[in-house]
């Protein structure tokens, strides 16, 4: 390259980074645009987290060679981050999946085989089991980063094909309980309003996220609203573990792990008690409910339930460095600004009582008519690109079908088959195992063949040693796709190459119920394919084998079509034509074409194309921007809740008591553990750790102690230290520093060394009404077992 | 040798000393920063390993808030790659066939 080129790019470099910020340079831009000679810029959408970040990938000669953010997005207005920059070595890794690979027992090496062969397999391998076990012996696992259409098509066969609800999904692990509090609060899943409202809220409240490092673009914004408006805007960040994120803060709440329901109820105390609810806006839209048959009550018996929860005897249980005052001033900021955006994310999820406290934010919200109105929205915030788009609204977990409809009622499993074409009666009413049940009924040989599609439960699972166990034996046959070797994969009989992002075409839908496509930029490596092709192959295969018409009748609209862009176009018009219409994710109007021509995508509801085009809807419920306000409008008020779990279409304050963690710290094990993500890797790292950039900076888990815990223990900075539960143990260097309260730890998750995974200490004990395991709370003991010791990063090689 | 451009967020009553420390780290332009804090930064290296560990050395200074990317140019890393010049690091000790 000539020094010149490198000059101007140079300059192109600096003049989009200052163009983010509204800022001139002194600098030419003549010739800038000729200095990046890229063939195509393709414009996707970045799969490292939920954000939904717009991104362009230059392509030159079928080669990715450039990246940069769509300043138009209303996602990230341009931006990106590091991971986010460097998924691009995924897509010529040589350690990329390229052929088809099978071993007919576990403890041989694979071999490579083609692809006509490893389709047999793997229908015979399902086959054989129905014919054996029954239809509910065989199951399927997704992932929140499948594109929707993938998804969609896997569970179809599952479901109308194989007759069995065993359809799961890793966001099980992570979303479930925003789910369940979304439904049992407003009525619907998915937040009502999105991203929009930071710019224009005048308190946020983040409890249970380290958004600085999980979602480190949509963090910027928060970032930038405190800093432009720093008298106006009031930050609360409420953790049992100071954060990167709490450097914004105006006010950090540590409570002790688990006592956070404490804490909004002394919350929903002060704001009752100093008479800041919006009475109004209960009159018109709220209800109060209790108990498992939501029984009705008033707001006379919600307040009673408060009683035990004024700020000095809360202060007391929540512990840390929290006091009475504190808990009243952040109750008076909530409840009185302009508008308050609450944010969370597995402090809350990840929890025994996850849906309850879900639950506890979004009456802090109804209480003060904290929704609906600009800068004012109780926000889940999502780990993984598509965990809303496919697996919530398009069918992926084993209670609800797509469109948002429930396995159990039959009137919605008959629209469902009708619109396949299929006969009535073939998808099962009773819904499948939940994630750890399935898992568990592999361990039980309940589930005799699984296919498992892009995660690796092998390691994201709590306790996960027996689950492991489970997988490893020869009594189940386990199907995996993925791009790379996992910890999964080492479990697996049949392994079959995927396609990666910009490999192959199709939907995500972020945090904010807003959809994105990525159309195929470049061609997958070796004999890669794009899931939608494997599935329908299969699903071919399978109806030959098991002699059923109607696994063929599945995928027969998409027979015959191309797989890089004709299949998943005719997947995703067959999802959004027919099963989101009239339901309350209605995607009618964002068809492959509208969402090819947005710089970011369509917010749903949006039943018609003119007004996909114009962005969607933006705050759901209200009249004006949300179509279905006016279309399941009951009476003439502005805001409209039409979803469809609440029949008297209210909000509902939940009373909800404070409940403990399912395992408290003891005699035996004194101190509680909780986990977590760090900035340079996401999940298992069986990509970020394949980046020798990201790999580096935090080459394996290290565990976070409290200075003072540290003294006790005799622990000094980088120490080996032994961490114990019930369940298993781990070693791992010790971080001191003042991030965990005292009396707790918080160890990285993302290792894969079997010394250093940390899942094989955290508790599978699970939230009752989500099944979402309490991954972020737990108790354990920490043992010095040495000094500094050199240790080597550690990810899984193919047989080996 | 990848080139990128960044946004860097310092705090802002700090921006301008934020500025002066990039400009000491290898391979970072810093080409303009607001009062708002915002610094816009290119680093041009030699390696995108040797980018991420300078951008390490940004996020380490205290008052940087948040380092943001616009533009990533890689091409020439590819063409490495793909010609067998550049070899991605394997840093797990497994032995490669020759």
């Amino acid at each position: 390259m000539s020094v010149s080129r490198r000059d101007f790019i140079k300059r192109s470099a600096a003049l989009t980074a200052a163009s983010y910020v509204g800022m001139n340079l002194p600098i030419s831009n003549v010739n800038v645009a000729k200095a990046v000679d890229v063939d195509t810029w393709v414009r996707g959408t970045c799969r490292l987290c939920g954000v939904g970040c717009r991104l362009e990938m230059g392509v030159k000669d079928g080669r990715p060679v450039a990246l940069r953010g769509v300043p138009e997005a209303r996602t990230n207005y341009g931006y990106l981050c590091m991971k986010g920059m460097l998924f691009y070595k995924l897509m010529r890794h040589p350690e990329r999946l390229k052929k088809p690979l099978y071993r007919e027992k576990k403890d041989q090496p694979f071999r490579e085989i083609s692809w006509d062969a490893a389709l047999d397999l793997a229908a015979k391998g399902f086959a054989e089991s129905v014919k054996k076990y029954g239809h509910d012996s065989v199951a399927y696992y997704g992932s929140g980063q499948c594109l929707t259409e993938e998804s969609y098509l896997f569970q179809k066969v599952m479901r109308g094909g194989l007759q069995t609800n065993n359809v799961e999904g890793n966001p099980r692990l992570c979303m479930a309980s925003a789910v369940g509090g979304y439904l049992t609060s407003f009525g619907a899943d998915e937040p009502i309003g999105g991203y929009a409202n930071v710019e224009r809220s005048y308190c946020m409240f983040i409890i249970g996220s380290n958004m600085a490092e999980a979602h480190p673009v949509f963090y910027r914004r928060v970032m930038r609203r405190k800093l432009d408006n720093p008298d106006k805007v009031k930050i609360i960040n409420a953790d049992p573990r100071i954060s990167p994120t709490s450097r914004i803060a105006d006010m950090h709440l540590q409570f002790r792990p688990g006592t956070d329901m404490a804490l909004m109820n002394a919350m929903a105390y002060v704001i009752i008690d100093e008479n800041l609810y919006d009475e109004k806006f209960l009159r018109d839209y709220a209800t109060f409910r209790v108990g498992k048959e939501s029984k009705e009550v008033d707001m006379e018996a919600y307040k009673a339930s408060l009683d035990e929860y004024t700020p000095e005897k809360a202060a007391r249980l929540c512990g840390g460095n929290i006091t009475a005052e504190d808990i009243r001033t952040a109750a008076r900021w909530f409840a009185t600004s302009q508008g308050t955006l609450s944010m969370w994310c597995m402090g809350i999820n990840q929890r025994k009582q996850g849906v309850w406290a879900n639950n506890l934010i979004h009456n802090l919200h109804i209480l003060t008519g904290q929704l609906c109105k600009p800068g004012a929205d109780s926000l889940s915030l999502t780990g993984q690109p598509n965990a809303c788009g496919g697996v919530r609204e398009g069918g992926g977990l084993c209670h609800i079908l797509p469109g948002h409809r429930l396995v159990k009622k039959g009137k919605l499993r008959n629209q469902v088959e009708d619109a396949w074409g299929i006969p009535r009666g073939r998808i099962p009413p009773k819904p499948g195992y939940h994630t750890m049940a399935m898992f568990q009924a592999v361990n039980d040989k309940k589930i005799r063949a699984i296919w498992i599609n892009c995660t690796s439960p092998a390691q994201s699972l709590p306790n996960v040693k027996p689950y492991r166990e489970g997988m490893k034996s020869d009594d189940v046959f386990m199907v995996c796709t993925d791009i790379f070797p996992t910890k999964t994969t080492e479990c697996a009989n049949l392994i079959l190459p995927a396609a990666f992002h910009f490999e192959k075409t199709g939907v995500y839908g972020c945090t904010e119920r807003r959809s994105q496509i990525t159309p195929k930029a470049v061609d997958a490596p070796g004999d890669a394919m794009p899931e939608v092709w494997i599935v329908r192959e299969w699903a071919l295969k399978l109806a030959k084998e098991l002699n059923d018409p109607v696994i063929a009748q599945c995928v027969a609209p998409f027979v015959g079509k191309e797989p890089d862009y004709e299949l998943p176009e005719a997947i995703w018009d067959e999802y959004t034509q027919k099963l989101t219409k009239h339901r309350d994710n209605d995607l009618r109007g964002a068809t492959y074409d509208v969402l090819k021509s947005m710089a970011d995508g369509v917010q749903w509801p949006a039943p018609t194309k003119e007004f996909a085009l114009t962005g969607g809807t933006v705050m759901k419920f209200v009249r004006g921007s949300d179509p279905m306000a006016d279309s399941e409008a009951k009476d003439d008020k502005p805001y409209q809740f039409y979803g469809p779990a609440h029949p008297d279409k209210k909000l509902w304050i939940w009373l909800r008591p404070y409940v403990g963690a399912a395992e408290e710290p003891d005699g035996e094990y004194p101190l509680y553990l909780s986990t977590g993500r760090i900035i340079d890797h996401w999940h298992t790292t069986s990509m970020t750790g394949r980046v020798p950039e990201l790999l580096r900076a935090n080459p394996y888990s290290f565990v976070e102690i409290n200075p003072k815990d540290a003294k006790k223990m005799g622990v000094r900075p980088g120490d080996m230290v032994e961490i114990e539960s019930r369940r298993g143990k781990v070693e791992m260097p010790a971080k001191v520093v003042e991030g965990p309260m005292e009396g707790m730890v918080f160890a990285y998750w993302h290792d894969m060394h079997e010394d250093r995974m940390i899942n094989k200490v955290c508790n599978d004990a699970y939230d009752p009404g989500s099944k979402e395991p309490e991954f972020k709370i737990c108790s354990c003991r920490v043992r010095r077992i040495s000094g500094p010791k050199a240790l080597t990063p550690y990810i899984t090689q193919l047989n080996g | 040798m990848p080139i990128g451009g960044f946004i860097v967020n310092a705090q802002p009553e700090f921006v301008s000393d934020v500025a002066g420390q990039l400009n000491l780290i290898d391979d970072v332009e810093v080409h303009g920063f607001d009062e708002s804090g915002n610094i816009v930064a290119v680093i041009d290296s030699v390696t995108s390993d040797v980018m991420e560990a300078q951008v390490k050395k940004i996020e380490a200074l205290e008052p940087v808030l948040t380092v943001g990317v616009a533009y990533l140019h890689a091409e020439d890393e590819i063409e490495k790659i793909e010609s067998g010049e550049l070899v991605i690091d394997n840093p797990f000790g497994r032995k490669k066939k020759n």
